[in-house]
């Protein structure tokens, strides 16, 4: 008799479960022989220094970028073969805000939760919580880098993903903006959803997060 | 529906930042009617000349002008890693593409109505049939546009991509000009039964790379 497939293999504690994934960019490995396990609502700090591969591993993840070898699954959804299905559960935010000079920052935020098919209002709501209400009929072409990240967290908080990656979410941003970025991944993680970040900064306070260091692509130990 | 809805979310957006960014109107209008005016000098000030090789102009101006508007397209995909946003989205990547070319031909049309009236007052072009004219320029501009999405996205990841993109395309649109210009010549000269069979070639043009894009444009985007 032919097995049907568990369906509650999907939806598994771990949330991130990479295995011996490596990538190389010609013949330079950026990520060599990388095993990682997170479980779903933990909050995971990668650390290392620039060309560590952290970067490299977060976009991965994400599915941006395949492995070269190796494999694993992100939300219970294989990393190669259900691309879509993690892409509809994860956002990556980076300090590349990928936003379009020529509209508003609502209208930035909207073209996503159009996309998306989500509710126009949760575009306002997440400008109010980045503080960008008065200016969201504003075109980001004259926005500040600070204020331009700020409408790349609305983006991220409109969606409410089950995983938030951030690669260096707080690189050139005020102390402001900065709190604003940790109050928010605090608020992620309080509120069960899975956090993996690269930073050379400080934990957000309040955020108990597991600490993984990076160096030459590798994985060392965690503190 | 999902892929007509997310069309228009792309087409909507590209065609806002077209309209504000004023280049369409501000760079491939002047750029068109200078072609236009620098061929009309070098081919002397016969009117007879003129306005027998006013086809083969007009569509020389718009071929250069849809290459122009295609790279555009993609510029504002590039400036803040905006296109690696749209590839992270969990919508079916047909829809940028089919997105991207709707704008672009949306584009094209609004500068063919100025280029076209600009051609009939200066070459004296006769407007014998008007229905297959605005039939070729319909599905010529559809022709461009739709090839010129398709390859944007490839060009993309070169490094030189501003010569390469018109490499990959010019050769490729080849039959959009010559059919496209034989349409024109017929219907200016009022011989629609003639013209109907460049039309089909058109017609068939735009459903292969159409049907071609759909099927390939996530591919091209992936890693």
């Amino acid at each position: 008799m032919r097995t049907l497939p568990d369906p509650s293999v999907r939806v598994r504690d771990t949330a991130v479960d990479l295995r011996s994934v490596t990538r190389l960019f010609g013949t330079v490995p950026a990520v060599v022989r990388v095993d990682l396990s997170i479980d779903r609502g933990e909050a995971v700090v990668l650390r290392g220094p620039n060309g560590a591969g952290k970067s490299t591993l977060l976009r991965i993840v994400a599915t941006a970028i395949s492995p070269t070898f190796g494999g694993g699954s992100v939300l219970g959804f294989d990393l190669i073969a259900d691309r879509e299905q993690i892409r509809a559960r994860c956002e990556l935010l980076t300090h590349r805000t990928r936003l379009y000079e020529e509209l508003t920052a609502l209208e930035n935020v909207r073209v996503f939760t159009d996309l998306l098919e989500l509710e126009p209002e949760r575009a306002d709501r997440a400008l109010e919580r980045v503080g960008l209400s008065a200016e969201a009929g504003e075109r980001v072409r004259g926005f500040s880098s600070g204020m331009r990240q700020r409408v790349a967290i609305a983006r991220t908080i409109a969606r409410d993903p089950d995983l938030l990656l951030l690669d260096e979410p707080a690189t050139a941003l005020d102390q402001a903006a900065r709190e604003l970025v940790g109050s928010v991944i605090v608020d992620a993680s309080a509120r069960g959803r899975t956090v993996l970040i690269a930073t050379h900064h400080d934990v957000p306070d309040g955020l108990h997060a597991r600490v993984v260091s990076m160096r030459d692509g590798r994985i060392g130990a965690a503190a | 529906m999902t892929l007509v809805r997310h069309t228009a979310v792309i087409a909507r957006k590209d065609l806002a930042i077209e309209i504000r960014g004023r280049h369409a109107l501000g760079t491939l209008l002047p750029f068109a009617a200078t072609l236009l005016v620098a061929f009309g000098f070098a081919f002397g000030p016969g009117r007879e000349i003129l306005a027998r090789v006013a086809p083969g102009l007009l569509w020389m101006a718009v071929l250069f002008s849809a290459v122009i508007a295609s790279r555009r397209a993609y510029q504002s995909e590039t400036e803040d890693g905006a296109l690696e946003g749209l590839l992270l989205a969990p919508i079916d990547k047909a829809a940028i593409f089919l997105g991207k070319a709707t704008a672009v031909t949306a584009e094209l049309l609004a500068l063919v109505i100025a280029v076209l009236g600009l051609v009939i007052v200066l070459f004296e072009m006769p407007v014998g049939s008007p229905v297959p004219l605005v039939a070729a320029f319909v599905l010529g501009s559809v022709g461009l546009a739709v090839v010129g999405s398709l390859f944007g996205v490839v060009a993309e990841s070169a490094r030189t991509r501003e010569a390469i993109f018109p490499m990959l395309v010019l050769p490729l649109v080849t039959p959009v000009l010559i059919a496209g210009v034989r349409a024109t010549d017929l219907a200016a000269a009022g011989r629609t039964d003639d013209a109907l069979a460049w039309l089909g070639l058109l017609a068939a043009f735009d459903i292969v790379f159409v049907s071609v894009g759909i099927l390939v444009f996530g591919s091209l985007m992936e890693d």
